[in-house]
């Protein structure tokens, strides 16, 4: 149950406010706020409780006033502030050194709602889940707050003093000792600056690292080009696409524009639809939306990818070389058919065709994949320079620095990496050489396990609060500007390497901006505005460049992979990115633990992902607890039942079983998957031990039955098939009988149309949705309850008899605003009615909580407040929502309501030009944020509009359509497009 | 000053009869007390035909008339609105209401008129309770009363009901 | 009726309504002696437990005002559970309290004189109990008012098309009319209370509530008629009554709500579950208040018939609900009646109804177990128990697996539930006792004006007990 009481550490705070304060005496860690939440604050059962925190800790004081420095609006937003009328600002966020560009916007100095760019390559005006809950990881109360030196809160400036004192020493000895563990970078001004502390500092090393390491992609281009190249995609182009584990829809730099593409060639009516075949262990995104797939073992996907690139030697000259990779590498007869057909439909794509090889693929596929796409010609893959600083990001780095800490060669060790003491693999135990270090500098947004081995931590801005720049995966710079001054104080990356130059007091911005005005020193003010409004330079875009291909090289590497599995037979663990925490940097922020994966719909906590035929052979069921067993000590996991995932391995996913003291909300969920990776295997390896505990140990799904019963709910139907499908379908769209006269609409008719064939399933809406709709966060025992809020949900579907390797479709559900909405006519107050436009509207402080609407709402898509979640939100947290937007109270119904608070917004704005609403102009959070463009809202009493004409299309129809209820949104059909050759 | 003969019986069919007789007699203002109700007193005394069920037919009516047209002006005329496409005023729901209205109405003018108006209850004091014995009125024995004025007319009035065979009579003042 | 009738009747009628040579001193005696007498350390204990329940009832109402609807299992899809399943489950047995008195009445079954007092008291506990549950299950009690229409500064009204609407009309009549009948029917026993006693306090209390009757002829010429149109009023009404219950979910499009039998089949069933509850009281109260002379054997074999009777009508009900479903062919209500009830993850409940509501009552057709105080009290028991199983079954298990299988979801009851029914049952018999101590638990004026009907000097037709 909700509790009301703050945590002990209220009053804290006040001491710590500003880093300035020299005065202040040390106080021991255990007594700092951020970093020591109380036990009860760790139990998962209230995340309630987590939230009200803050009430402790928030001080406004700073908050709400302008950066000192100048930032500029977008440029298409009238400069001026109206109070009242947000304003959009051009920035940028980062994952692993890669910029997206976003658009963000502030009402009244406090930025609420995340989303793209509509100019900028790497997004295109959509954006992914991640970038979205920014805006709540910067309201996130449990933020390190101040400087620390051993755990005693020190100032900024006392970071400074020691900082120069430790880098006079230094400079007498070229550097030696000092070490440099960055994030994958891309931005300009870091490389300026590891430049200029390269020249202060001979002897120094830089070692990048992340917890995804990059290390394969640079090998195999070595490899295949004898030159480090990345390969970015272009799917408008492709026809025929095969990922070999590489999750190019969802997980990939420049996913966002990969969908948009893609969405395209999976529309019908948009001209010949692309084909996408997925070999891949665990069921991925990308995987979902294939055609055709094909579930191996990790271990065994080089195989395949080698056997397939023999097949291809066969067929094309270029690759004649290879044909000898067939016999080395026999496939087993579904693998080898599937070769054949694949084979052949790649050569038949020729420019169109694309093999895309994920991250954790050994170098050799990487370079199988290269020979293949320059000899087809693929127009899909461009290779260019890698727009990162240091493409060798992974556990070989971090092991040479790690056996040089150990030999004490490493005096000084600056940390700007995520947390590498919780992601390093667990064989290099990096926290214990960390801790043989004497001098370290740790930069981090909350008080983690880094954290607590580190001499100096540093609390790092929020993107939101921080001056930068970065490329984008296509290697456009694009800017980072602060939406709002520190809420906490901290530093930027660039701030703290400066200091090591004795530049400490020179601001990010004074850098930004000086590093530019070098580089372009003629109308830079203007330019620099311009940039600025823009949030990128424009064509500054990498070139694509045609390197020759080393096919000795690649066939020589090709034939050193042992034809069969050396490994003894047996489990195999299979460990992956996390789609809502990622690598667990995420971890503390509320909406993406609450957020569905859209895979197995999992919430607050990992799971060991196994296929139905191997939990028959291990005798466990779904929630068992069981222990996974690899080297090391075994972790507690629970089983979770992946009808499509590959035999006889385990999927784990990473980013949790966190333990550091100042991430209450997510330490403790799920287990950490460091001990079963090695810098050996880090993501994949045979010698699995899977014992069961004898216990349950459940897991919070937002779904818990994926069958559709044979109920017409998610249509899915095949190209060949379209045509009887539409007919079909006709019978499920169009006014039914009823008693009643249907009430007139003459004005706006508000409607949506959502094309299940475009949606990807990657879920991004439903975080559009809680951002802009102040959607509270209930928990992991709420979830499991069954009691989740989103409006929002995106359902998922298995389809087909062979569970081992079934259908997916996918269907975003919200409320469907039914003209003749079971709902209205059981409120016994009134509370829920129709609008002259047809909105099914909920009148929140007219209710009086009966629930009777839910019961009798066929889709269920209605919420119920069943605790007062909201009430005890701290002042730091309640300036995330969206002041449009009522705050629910308890006991209250709430579901979609078309954003009717960006209807109204446009209503007022258009009512001013004297005009209708023109079609486009209003678009839903959900529409707004989707990548593939499946959601289109509009008004259906306008002929030309998008949604109008979608309503009429031959796919679409109406969900329980027998029911009468006129739904306002229709759905299209899914169009899945399989070769013929493997039709069976 | 209100005077009240009082003649108690063991039967009820000997009450009923003794008051047959009394009326006869010419006896004015008479009454009979029991325990349940008896037998042919009605006539025996030559009450008029209750009242009550015109009462309740008027509330019935009134109640359900007036639950309709609460519905029909609060949804249909005060604030129609649009609800799940139906009609503003639905003569069909609007039915379950209207009965409800109507037995409520029924129900309650059938109590308090009986209780007020019938009865002229609630009260604390009738002169009959003055006699002690009149206890048994409600227990197990029947009385007859014979309201007067006079003094002087008593002891006829004692005298026809002892003739009639009540084996108590007596006779109580209202008090000051 | 004409003597010779009535002759004819009582010769026909053996064992005999009362049992024993009375007159009406000794009826007011032996009828009121419980009244009088201090009562059993039986009484006591059971009381003593009552409050302990109706204590643990008021600490888990404050418990849901505090935190809300959260500390109870309700979810989505199951919006709602306990609350309401209590809600028709209480209203149901309080049906048979109208039904005895008032319907009986209307077809003149003398039998009913003896128990009515007792039933109608069941009745308006029952619904009392009933009452809280409508209230305490909104998600926002303290607004519950706002479905009364009254001029509110939001100037919405209440929505008249909703059959929670109906509901809150039909359950305030229904109480209203059950009291004031009570009532009316109670002042002469009231009166004679009064009369008995010599304790001044007892004949001050009494007397407050016997509004000073007299038992005036002139009273009873417009009581007797008011009581019949009373009697005549509440028949309807309390079929009204379970019939708006059932529209609460047969005017839904859920299926396993959405279904035409439902009226007819509720109202059975809430006699059926009635008489039950009639049964399972009355059977200790009669031997530890000595009434068996007035509510004898025979009482408890009509009783039992009225349950054979409407069980099998209930019975009924659930056949066509099957039938219907699958004559229908519809996929959603095939799915509720042929997988999700017998089969699914609550087919438990399912069968638990099935037993008790269909097979146990069948042994009624036996004499024996008709007459047998321990048979007919066990079967009343079950039947008790298995018409709570039938609402959670029409309630939880039609909701949890609906349309959309996305949004398939199970449902467990908390504590907080539990301890609601649990205490609505304690704070029930608490009431109960305290009317069996303190009020005349049988019509004693009624029960004399029969007594001289059956064996009295001569026989009359006519009067409201008739």
């Amino acid at each position: 149950m909700p509790s009301l009481k703050s945590l002990p550490i209220a009053g804290q705070q006040k001491l710590w406010r500003s880093v300035d304060e020299h005065a202040t005496p040390p106080a021991p860690a255990r007594e700092l706020g951020p970093s020591t939440p109380p036990d009860d604050a760790t139990s998962r059962r209230n995340v309630l409780q987590l939230l009200g925190a803050s009430a402790a800790l928030a001080t406004l004081g700073g908050c709400l006033k302008q950066p000192d420095e100048k930032i500029l609006p977008y440029t298409k937003q009238p400069p001026e502030i109206t109070p009242g009328n947000p304003l959009h600002y051009a920035t940028a966020s980062l994952i692993d050194g890669r910029a997206t560009g976003l658009l963000v916007t502030a009402n009244e100095g406090r930025p609420t709602k995340v989303e793209g760019n509509p100019e900028h390559p790497s997004s295109r005006g959509a954006v992914g889940h991640l970038e979205q809950a920014e805006v709540l990881r910067l309201y996130d109360p449990q933020r390190l707050k101040v400087v620390q030196n051993r755990a005693v809160a020190r100032s900024w400036r006392d970071f400074l003093q020691a900082a120069v004192y430790q880098a006079r020493g230094l400079r007498l000895r070229q550097g030696e000792g000092l070490r440099f563990l960055l994030e994958p970078n891309s931005s300009p001004l870091i490389g300026q600056l590891r430049q200029r502390l390269r020249d202060t500092f001979p002897r120094a090393r830089f070692s990048t690292w992340s917890a995804v390491p990059l290390q394969h992609i640079h090998d195999g281009a070595q490899l295949a080009f004898g030159a480090a190249y990345e390969t970015r995609l272009d799917l408008s182009q492709a026809s025929v696409v095969l990922s070999l584990d590489s999750d190019l829809l969802a997980a990939l730099p420049g996913t966002l524009p990969a969908m948009a593409a893609w969405a395209e060639k999976r529309d019908p009516s948009r001209g010949p639809m692309g084909r996408l075949y997925a070999v891949e262990t665990n069921l991925t995104v990308t995987g979902m939306n294939a055609d055709h797939r094909l579930r191996l073992k990790p271990t065994e996907l080089q195989r395949f990818g080698l056997a397939l690139l023999g097949r291809l030697g066969a067929l094309v000259p270029a690759l004649s070389p290879y044909a000898i990779l067939t016999q080395r590498f026999a496939l087993a007869p579904p693998a080898a058919k599937f070769a054949d057909a694949l084979a052949r439909d790649l050569v038949k794509a020729g420019r169109g065709a694309l093999v895309s090889v994920g991250p954790r693929q050994p170098p050799a596929l990487h370079a199988a994949a290269h020979a293949i796409n320059t000899a087809l010609g693929s127009a899909c893959a461009k290779l260019a320079q890698p727009v990162l600083h240091d493409m060798d990001a992974g556990p070989r780095t971090l092991r040479q620095l790690t056996e040089e800490m150990r030999s004490g060669a490493v005096d000084t060790l600056v940390i700007t990496a995520w947390n590498p003491v919780y992601g390093a693999p667990a064989d290099l135990n990096f926290s214990k050489a960390l801790s043989l270090v004497p001098h370290s500098v740790y930069r981090t947004l909350h008080y983690d396990e880094t954290a607590d081995r580190a001499e100096w931590v540093i609390p790092s801005l929020h993107p939101l609060e921080s001056w930068g720049d970065a490329r984008a995966h296509d290697g456009t710079v694009t800017f980072q500007q602060p939406l709002i001054s520190p809420l906490y104080g901290g530093a930027t990356e660039a701030e703290v390497l400066a200091a090591f130059l004795g530049e400490g007091d020179r601001s990010a911005y004074v850098q930004l901006r000086e590093l530019w005005q070098s580089r372009q020193p003629d109308g830079f003010a203007m330019r620099w505005e311009k940039w600025l409004g823009d949030g990128f330079i424009e064509g500054t875009a990498t070139k694509a460049e045609t390197p020759a291909v080393r096919h000795d090289q690649i066939l020589a590497a090709a034939v050193q992979v042992p034809p069969s599995d050396p490994a003894t037979p047996g489990l195999q663990v299979n460990v992956v990115p996390d789609y809502r925490i990622w690598d667990g940097r995420f971890g503390n922020v509320a909406w993406l633990q609450e957020f569905p994966d859209p895979v197995n719909k999992l919430t607050w906590g990992n799971a060991a992902q196994i296929s139905p035929e191997t939990a028959r052979k291990l005798g466990v069921a779904q929630n068992d607890g069981v222990d996974l067993g690899l080297r090391g000590t075994p972790v507690h996991a629970s089983v979770v039942i992946e009808p499509g995932h590959a035999d006889d391995c385990v999927t784990v996913s990473m980013g949790y079983g966190r333990r550091g003291d100042g991430e209450a909300l997510c330490r403790g969920l799920g287990f950490d998957v460091s001990a079963l990776r090695s810098s050996e295997a880090p993501w994949f390896g045979p010698g699995l031990s899977v014992t069961r505990m004898g216990r349950k140990a459940p897991v919070a799904q937002t779904q818990e039955h994926h069958s559709m019963e044979g109920r017409l709910i998610a249509a899915l139907t095949t190209l060949p098939k379209l045509k009887e499908t539409s007919e079909e379908l006709a019978e499920h769209r169009g006014p039914t009988l009823t008693a009643h006269r249907p009430h007139e609409y003459p004005g706006y008719k508000w409607g949506m149309a959502i094309d299940l064939s475009r949606c990807t399933g990657c879920s991004s809406c439903m975080v559009a949705c809680v951002s802009e709709n102040n959607i509270p966060v209930v928990g992991r025992e709420q979830v499991i309850k069954s009691r989740e809020m989103h409006w929002l949900r995106v359902d998922r579907y298995f389809v087909g008899d062979d569970l081992g390797n079934p259908g997916v479709v996918f269907q975003p559900l919200a409320c469907v605003h039914c003209e003749f909405a079971p709902c209205e006519y059981v409120c016994p107050v009134n509370a829920t009615v129709h609008s002259d436009e047809g909105l099914n509207e909920m009148v929140y402080n007219r209710c009086i909580g009966t629930r009777y609407c839910s019961n009798n709402c066929p889709y269920k898509v209605r919420r119920f407040n069943f605790f007062s979640y909201t009430s005890n939100y701290g002042d730091i947290e309640k300036m995330v929502f969206n002041p449009d937007v009522t705050v629910r109270a308890r006991g209250v119904m709430e579901k979609c309501t078309y954003c009717v608070q960006r209807i109204e917004r446009a209503r007022i704005r258009t009512r001013l030009e004297e005009r209708r609403i023109r079609d486009g102009e209003l678009r839903t959070a959900c529409q707004q944020a989707c990548p593939a463009e499946a959601i289109v809202f509009g008004d259906l009493n306008d002929p030309s509009s998008k949604v109008r004409k979608l309503h009429r299309e031959e796919r679409s129809y109406d969900l329980l359509h027998e029911l009468g209820t006129r739904p306002r949104t229709a759905y299209l059909a899914r169009v899945m497009n399989p070769n013929p050759e493997l039709a069976s | 000053m209100r005077r009240f003969v009082l003649g108690e019986f063991d039967e009820p069919a000997a009450c009923v009869e003794a008051a047959r007789r009394l009326r006869d007699k010419g006896v004015e203002g008479l009454d009979a007390y029991s325990p349940h109700p008896l037998p042919k007193i009605d006539d025996a005394l030559g009450l008029p035909r209750s009242k009550v069920p015109l009462v309740a037919i008027t509330g019935g009516v009134l109640g359900a008339v007036g639950g309709y047209a609460l519905q029909a002006w609060l949804n249909g005329i005060l604030y129609p609105i649009n609800v799940g496409n139906r009609p503003p005023h639905g003569f069909w729901t609007n039915i379950p209401i209207t009965f409800e209205c109507g037995i409520l109405l029924a129900v309650l003018s059938i109590f308090f008129s009986a209780i007020f108006g019938f009865f002229e209850l609630p009260r604390t004091y009738h002169p009959v309770f003055e006699s002690e014995r009149f206890r048994t009125a409600t227990l197990d024995k029947c009385w007859i009363s014979a309201e007067t004025a006079d003094e002087g007319a008593v002891p006829s009035l004692e005298q026809r009901f002892r003739e009639v065979g009540a084996h108590k009579v007596h006779t109580v003042e209202e008090s000051k | 009726m004409t003597e010779s009738a009535l002759d004819a009747r009582a010769r026909l009628e053996p064992p005999r309504l009362i049992q024993g040579e009375h007159d009406d001193g000794t009826l007011n005696k032996t009828l009121n002696d419980f009244v009088w007498r201090a009562p059993p350390p039986g009484w006591f204990t059971l009381l003593l437990i009552g409050m302990a329940g109706t204590g643990v009832l008021f600490f888990a109402i404050s418990v849901t005002l505090a935190y809300g609807i959260g500390m109870w299992g309700n979810n989505i899809p199951v919006g709602w559970a306990f609350g309401i399943i209590n809600f028709v489950w209480w209203i149901g047995i309080g049906h048979a309290g109208t039904l005895i008195s008032a319907i009986l009445l209307l077809f003149q079954q003398k039998w009913r004189t003896s128990i009515n007092r007792f039933a109608e008291a069941m009745t308006i506990f029952a619904v009392m109990q009933a009452g809280l549950f409508p209230v305490l299950h909104t998600g926002r009690p303290w607004f519950a008012y706002w479905m009364i229409p009254y001029p509110t500064v939001q100037s919405v009204w209440p929505q008249f098309k909703s059959p929670l609407m109906w509901d809150v009309f039909a359950v305030s009549t229904y109480f209203t009319t059950s009291l004031l009948f009570w009532y009316i029917g109670l002042i002469p026993d009231l009166a004679s209370l009064r009369d008995a006693t010599y304790s001044r306090r007892a004949r001050r209390i009494y007397g407050i509530f016997a509004l000073g009757w007299r038992g005036s002829a002139r009273h009873w010429h417009h009581y007797k008629i008011a009581y019949l149109l009373l009697a005549g009023l509440a028949t309807p009404l309390v079929l009204s009554v379970h019939t708006i219950v059932s529209w609460d979910f047969a005017l839904s499009i859920l299926p396993g709500w959405h279904t035409t039998i439902f009226p007819p089949y509720f109202v059975a069933g809430a006699v059926f579950s009635g008489f039950a509850m009639v049964l399972t009281l009355i059977i200790p109260a009669r031997r530890y208040m000595g009434l068996k002379h007035v509510v004898t054997e025979r009482h408890l074999d009509n009783m039992a018939k009225v349950m054979l009777c409407t069980g099998l009508i209930v019975a009924y009900g659930y056949v066509m609900e099957h039938f219907a479903a699958w004559y229908s062919g519809n996929l959603y209500e095939e799915h509720v009646f042929f997988s999700t009830r017998p089969r699914g993850p609550y087919a438990w409940a399912y069968f638990t109804q099935m037993f008790c509501n269909v097979v146990v009552p069948q042994i009624f057709w036996l004499r024996w177990a008709r007459r047998n105080i321990w048979t007919l009290w066990v079967g009343a028991v079950l039947v008790n128990v298995g018409m709570w199983f039938e609402r959670f079954n029409i309630i939880v298990t039609s909701l949890h697996q609906d349309f959309i299988p996305s949004n398939w979801a199970m449902y467990y009851p908390t504590w907080v539930d539990f301890s609601l029914l649990f205490g609505t049952i304690c704070f029930f018999g608490t009431l109960f006792l305290l009317f069996l101590k303190y009020l005349p638990a049988v019509a004693v004026a009624e029960v004399k004006e029969l007594n001289h009907e059956l064996h009295g000097d001569r026989p009359y037709s006519g009067g409201p007990h008739a």
